[in-house]
């Protein structure tokens, strides 16, 4: 694509689209007539008309728009990142991460630090595991970078806590085993939300 | 430069059609590498012998497919690097290496510093053409310190090559994998040097060398630096970090007097103590080899210390009323001119039993030869060709040379005498010209008057040295010696073969000996009318440094401060001390290393507390920083004025070692020095101890450190350990001390060798000066 | 006329219970006005409104008389203190006052005391004038608030608190003189009365009604003329500096003001207090003035602000034309008909 276009910088000679408005009024003919017209114009009464619609399907028909937040939650869209998970292995129970460090590396808040160490069944074990959530700036590299789709980020949102510190132990954030089953996969970076039908709608120009 | 580069050895070679300068018999790898030009090759190691495992290197010379890492280099040679045969082939042999990796690089402890990963990107392998089945493959703990992994090795044998061609050791050999027998239609069908290397590849795997599961060695670790995937770490290494979270600080190993070239690495030690720890020690392999102590000695830091004033108020003081500073080689330069300041300010005396015996023997030395210092070292030792070893246990106390030692036999198709009261089963399987005289302890100088005999340009000798050698017949002096006469010199032609670049490698047994003027004497006659090239090695760590820059005195009296060694008030960096002050990884500064280099060091780890520096702005008057010492080291002593932010500190790609500056030596004309005979009857009688310490051990420090397994003790051989029992007491003339016996396979013959390495044992003054003595060993 | 002399007398002590009842119940309802508000506004835009302070978030309103009372009272530093004390009970005070000559609830007799309450405080025979005068003397609430609290923006409020009162205040007297030329009186009794036989004045005159209405969102400061303190452009207005008790004054007084105009609406225009079928007169003002109060929030839910010069243009050029024409054509038609 050529760059002419942008690079014409002459307000008005570029090739602008006009929109089909009424003319300004010239005589105060004109401008009694455009009053005229205008307050007769059923246009200020479509106005009432809509808003009172609105009340009427809020009210009776049961379309309040209005979600109860911290009674009712709608569900988060698979590529919000949120306070990390750390998952399980759904075949045996263990945790996932095979501590490669990636995470940590890749973190530009510098803000996971782990600890590895050589365990009794002679494999790489991660004895410690940590998140700064006073750093994190919820970038999402980690979760893409591990290759075992160990890390992701979860659901929780609500992150409010006296101690910054309460969520970022490797204990924290991993699967608890006894809700194994109910353990979500990642669904990956383009996923779309569970409600995504329920949320197309109509652009609110239609009318 | 080492060496000085002319144009009579220097051959023009072309390489992908641009001209290069390259030695006269060099292989086409190392006159690419020195050039700047990349080559691909993992199994070649730069110092050893080229394997030809890998095949990689596979380049095109004069119209002919040849391995770059084999081919010496011709003038007006043409090389090229890439053909598409070449690439072909290449891309085969690196699929052929990834097939039945395991993938698991993501646990694995080279965490990216992968030749594997590397020349698999470079080859731009991206798909699999070859399989076969997998064989089982077990991983091991070889050692203490040696995890190997068998599914991750890819046999490029370069740790049996370091192992053989410059450690000595030959604890590792390429054993039977058991694996299954290549396709025949391959043979065909793919690149004729992919299917050989994979058809080798498929038949080998490493394995301890004396057929049992774990090595027998000095645990240098050499093995795990080289191996270009990770199947070899370090045991306490393995699994604690990736590569990529290490800092890597350029420094010197604080233990031999080799002053190896390092990398302490280090990283916060965990998540709750961001306190920085020393994760492993590395070094460029390709130049340098480490010995055990300076890779896995590094953690003697001494810790958490914060700034005591009343205990820095007490050293003034102790310092203000000392007579006498007694400390050791572990020092660097800086502080060596601190503590000389101190004799010259406050006229107290110096005193290092560790180093005097070496100063005296290197004042001797250069006064007969008129060289301030003597003219060979390290590096230049191992361009010759055939070597002699004297006065010095060469496996334990000086690694460097030993491995300059190993790798002329190796190399250079050299021959070597070894002379030594105790005997070591180690150096003759250095190769087949290596003979080891095992004589008497008091019969140093014979050994030189044999190499009198069997080397110097008897023209050139004074006429009466020349008569009392010719007085020994018959081969007389070989006996004395413990050879055997007949044998000895029916091979010795054979030894002497093509022979051209002689070198002596004086050890410390020389430098306290009761004749050491007279050695020395007859070192620099063995120079002047031999050709030997002369190489000394230094004590311990920063022994030269201290000899050239102190001046020691002989004796300790009255109150006496220690620095880390005993005294009335110590100072120690070890952490037991009265004072505090920073160990060898702590603090910044230069050390004058066996090969006269004096190279800079830097700070690994944080210290909080008081330094000599402080003490000495306390006392005399002290520029701001220790390391505002380093241009004032003793010009006259051969030391440059170079402030030590301007120090290099690496290595070229051809391997020339950049670090520091060398020591100028100034040369005097003198003549001949008058040598005396020697009394056939001064030997040692009876038990003999001999002060050495086990090989990974040469101070507290390394002492201190978790690694270094190696305990203090009575070190003998199998048969005399039976002998002596567990658990003995050593009577001196003047004291005993109590030690357990420690049984050192490589040794031979009657003579106990006693650990020096802690000083509050103080077995410096059970020997005093010598390190043979008589003693008396009772069982307890 | 009739009704008239069957009323007890209006004693003082009946008067000042109606006062109290007024400003009680009137400022009750005020602020119950802003719960209402916030709900129908909120259903409108299909929210919930406030909902958890209370049944259906009624004691919001507490919720909010506890804020605003605990608020902290600042004062500008550089204001005119005693100025900018006032100005909030002006508002409120002449809100009130205008209610005085308004009948606000159907008249009773206290059982036991035997004191009459009127519907109306104070029946002066110049009712309408009364109550338009208060109102347009409410002006000087804004006006001096605004120029009382040395902030750039109070001075813009206050400026346009002076144009859009008083070109309004034109509008409003042109256009309710019409239905008075044809009452024939300034007391709002006499409009009800008029109005008895169940036609009401709306229907004779629609044009009155609509400039009467549009003048009167002005007078009250109501989207879509809420000009005074448009927080888009201005921030606040005239209340900008203003926090606590004294912000709530001027609230209570606009929300009086707009019950004010529904009252005037209802009784001018719609019919008054009279019984409408089988709906008794006291339901049926209360159903008129509920709305047109609502009116005005439904106005505010749908309709966009206006410019000033807009708002200017419409005063001087559209409405004012539009009501002395329809003074002249109601005399003409009164000359032919009477």
């Amino acid at each position: 694509m050529s760059l002419e276009q942008f690079k014409n910088r002459n307000v008005g000679t570029q090739n602008y689209v006009k929109l089909d408005l009424d003319h300004t009024p010239t005589s105060g003919w004109c401008q009694f007539k455009q009053v005229v017209k205008r307050t007769f114009k059923p246009e200020l009464f479509v106005g009432l008309w809509v808003t009172l619609r609105e009340m009427i399907n809020a009210l009776f028909r049961g379309k309040m728009h209005t979600t109860q937040y911290p009674f009712e939650k709608l569900p988060i869209s698979p590529r919000y990142r949120a306070i990390h998970d750390m998952l399980r292995l759904l075949e045996s129970g263990h945790y996932r991460c095979i501590g490669c460090g990636l995470c940590e590396k890749i973190c530009i808040a510098n803000c996971i630090t782990m600890e590895t160490r050589y365990d009794e069944n002679q494999r790489k074990e991660v004895s410690e595991y940590t998140i700064n959530f006073g750093r994190c700036i919820f970038c999402g590299y980690c979760a893409e970078v591990c290759p075992e789709l160990a890390i992701v980020h979860g659901q929780r949102y609500e992150t409010a806590s006296e101690q910054r510190a309460s969520f970022s132990l490797f204990e924290d954030m991993l699967t608890p085993i006894d809700q194994l089953n109910l353990q979500q996969e990642y669904q990956g970076f383009g996923a779309v939300s569970p409600n995504a039908d329920e949320n197309i709608k109509k652009t609110p120009l239609a009318y | 430069m080492s060496e000085v580069q002319t144009v009579d050895n220097m051959v023009t070679i072309s390489i992908d059609g641009v001209e290069y300068k390259a030695k006269e018999g060099e292989y086409i790898l190392n006159a690419a590498r020195a050039n700047d030009v990349f080559i691909p090759a993992i199994c070649y190691l730069t110092r050893c012998s080229p394997t030809l495992a890998c095949r990689l290197c596979l380049v095109e010379a004069d119209g002919k497919q040849v391995y770059a890492c084999n081919t010496k280099v011709k003038d007006g040679m043409s090389v090229t690097v890439d053909t598409p045969n070449i690439l072909e082939e290449r891309r085969a042999m690196m699929e052929v290496y990834d097939v039945n990796h395991p993938l698991q690089c993501g646990v694995c402890d080279q965490s990216g510093e992968c030749e594997l990963q590397n020349y698999t990107l470079e080859m731009q392998v991206d798909s699999q053409t070859y399989a076969i089945k997998d064989t089982e493959r077990h991983t091991a703990n070889w050692s203490s310190v040696l995890h190997y992994d068998a599914g991750l090795c890819i046999v490029c044998e370069r740790c049996t090559t370091v192992c053989k061609d410059m450690i000595g050791d030959s604890a590792l050999k390429t054993t039977k994998r058991g694996g299954d027998k290549l396709d025949k239609s391959l043979k065909d069908s793919m690149p004729k040097d992919a299917y050989a290397m994979w058809n080798k590849l498929q038949k080998s795997i490493i394995a301890p060398s004396n057929g049992t599961g774990s090595t027998d060695c000095s645990d240098c670790g050499e093995c795990i630096a080289v191996c270009p995937v990770g199947a070899l770490v370090s045991r306490d290494f393995q699994y604690t970090t990736n590569a990529w979270d290490l800092k890597r600080i350029p420094a010197v190993s604080a233990h031999s007097s080799d002053g190896f070239a390092i990398y302490y690495e280090t990283k916060p030690r965990s998540i709750s103590d961001r306190r920085e720890k020393i994760f492993r020690v590395t070094n460029e392999w390709n130049f340098v080899s480490l010995d055990g102590s300076a890779r896995f000695g590094y953690d003697f830091e001494n810790e958490d210390v914060t700034k005591d004033e009343k205990a820095f108020a007490n050293a003034v003081e102790a310092l203000k009323k000392a007579e006498t500073i007694r400390f050791n080689s572990v020092i660097s330069n800086e502080e060596a001119l601190m503590l000389q300041t101190l004799k010259e300010k406050l006229g107290v005396k110096l005193y290092n039993p560790e180093v005097r015996p070496f100063q005296k023997f290197l004042k001797l030395y250069s006064e007969a030869s008129g060289k301030s210092l003597y003219n060979s070292d390290s590096t230049k030792a191992m361009k010759c060709d055939f070597v002699v070893s004297v006065g010095g246990a060469l496996r334990n106390d000086s690694p460097g040379l030993k491995y300059a030692f190993n790798n002329i036999q190796k190399m250079n198709k050299g021959a070597g005498l070894y002379f030594h009261p105790v005997g070591d089963k180690l150096i003759p399987t250095f190769g087949k010209n290596v003979e080891m005289f095992i004589h008497k302890a008091g019969l140093e100088e014979a050994s030189l008057y044999l190499l009198l005999d069997l080397f110097a340009d008897k023209s050139k000798l004074p006429a009466d040295v020349k008569d009392y050698i010719e007085s020994f017949e018959n081969g007389k002096l070989i006996d004395m010696l413990g050879g055997d006469s007949e044998k000895f010199m029916a091979g010795f032609d054979k030894m002497m073969k093509k022979k051209e670049k002689f070198v002596l490698m004086v050890g410390e047994d020389y430098y306290g000996h009761p004749k050491a003027e007279n050695l020395a004497k007859l070192i620099v006659l063995l120079e002047e009318t031999a050709g030997f090239e002369v190489v000394m090695n230094p004590p311990k760590s920063n022994a030269l440094g201290v000899a050239l820059i102190c001046d020691l005195d002989d004796e300790a009296t009255g109150y006496t401060v220690g620095y880390n060694e005993n005294g009335d008030f110590r100072l120690s960096a070890l952490g037991d001390g009265d004072l505090d002050l920073p160990a060898f990884n702590q603090q910044e500064g230069t050390v004058t290393t066996l090969s006269k280099r004096v190279v800079p060091t830097n700070v690994a780890i944080d210290y909080g507390g008081y330094v000599l520096n402080d003490l000495m702005a306390e006392l005399v008057d002290a520029p701001r920083l220790t390391i505002d010492w380093t241009p004032y080291l003793p010009t006259d002593k051969g030391y440059k004025s170079v402030a030590f932010d301007d120090l290099a500190n690496s290595f070229d790609n051809a391997g020339n070692d950049n670090r520091g500056y060398l020591l100028d030596v100034t040369t005097k004309e003198v003549e001949l020095p008058s040598v005396e005979k020697f009394d056939e009857n001064a030997t040692l009688e009876g038990d003999i101890v001999y002060r050495c310490n086990p090989p990974r051990q040469f101070s507290d420090f390394s002492d201190k450190a978790h690694q270094i397994f190696e305990a203090f003790g009575l070190y003998a051989s199998e048969e005399r350990a039976k002998e002596l029992g567990s658990k003995v007491e050593v009577v001196f003339e003047n004291g005993s001390i109590e030690v357990d016996v420690v049984v050192d396979k490589k040794m031979e013959g009657n003579i106990v060798a006693l650990s020096d390495f802690k000083s509050a044992q103080n077995v410096y003054e059970l020997f005093g000066e010598s390190r043979y003595a008589t003693v008396t060993i009772r069982e307890v | 006329m009739e009704t008239a002399t069957m009323l007890p007398e209006v004693t003082a002590a009946g008067v000042i219970i109606k006062a109290v009842l007024i400003l009680a119940v009137i400022a009750a309802i005020a602020g119950f006005g802003t719960y209402i508000e916030r709900k129908v506004l909120a259903f409108m835009q299909r929210r919930l409104g406030p909902q958890h302070v209370g049944p259906f978030g009624l004691l919001q309103l507490a919720a909010d008389g506890i804020k605003l009372f605990t608020k902290e009272d600042i004062i500008p530093q550089h204001a005119n203190k005693i100025i900018f004390a006032v100005a909030p009970v002006i508002t409120a005070a002449t809100a009130f006052i205008a209610l005085a000559a308004v009948p606000v609830f159907p008249d009773f007799t206290i059982p036991l005391l035997d004191i009459y309450v009127p519907s109306i405080a104070s029946d002066v025979n110049v009712g309408i004038l009364f109550v338009l005068g208060m109102m347009a003397a409410g002006l000087y609430g804004p006006l001096l608030a605004g120029m009382a609290q040395a902030n750039k923006w109070g001075i813009i409020g206050s400026a346009r608190t002076a144009i859009q009162f008083l070109s309004y205040e034109v509008v409003t007297g042109l256009s309710i003189l019409a239905p008075i030329m044809m009452v024939g009186s300034l007391s709002f009794v006499d409009f009800n009365n008029y109005q008895a036989d169940g036609t009401w004045i709306v229907v004779y005159q629609p044009v009155a009604f609509v400039l009467f209405l549009i003048a009167g969102y002005a007078e009250t400061n109501r989207t879509p003329f809420d000009l005074l303190e448009h927080e888009a452009e201005i921030v606040s207005g005239y209340v900008t500096e203003y926090s606590g008790m004294r912000w709530g004054l001027f609230f209570i007084g606009e929300y009086a003001n707009m019950i004010t105009i529904g009252v005037i609406a209802s009784i001018v225009f719609l019919g008054g207090y009279n019984d409408f079928w089988i709906f008794p007169g006291w339901l049926m003002i209360i159903a008129k003035i509920a709305f047109s109060f609502f009116f005005m929030l439904w106005v505010r839910a749908a309709w966009p602000h206006i410019r000033p010069d807009q708002l200017m243009w419409l005063c001087w050029k559209v409405l004012m034309p539009l009501a002395v024409v329809n003074v002249v054509i109601t005399g003409i038609v009164m000359m032919i008909v009477g």
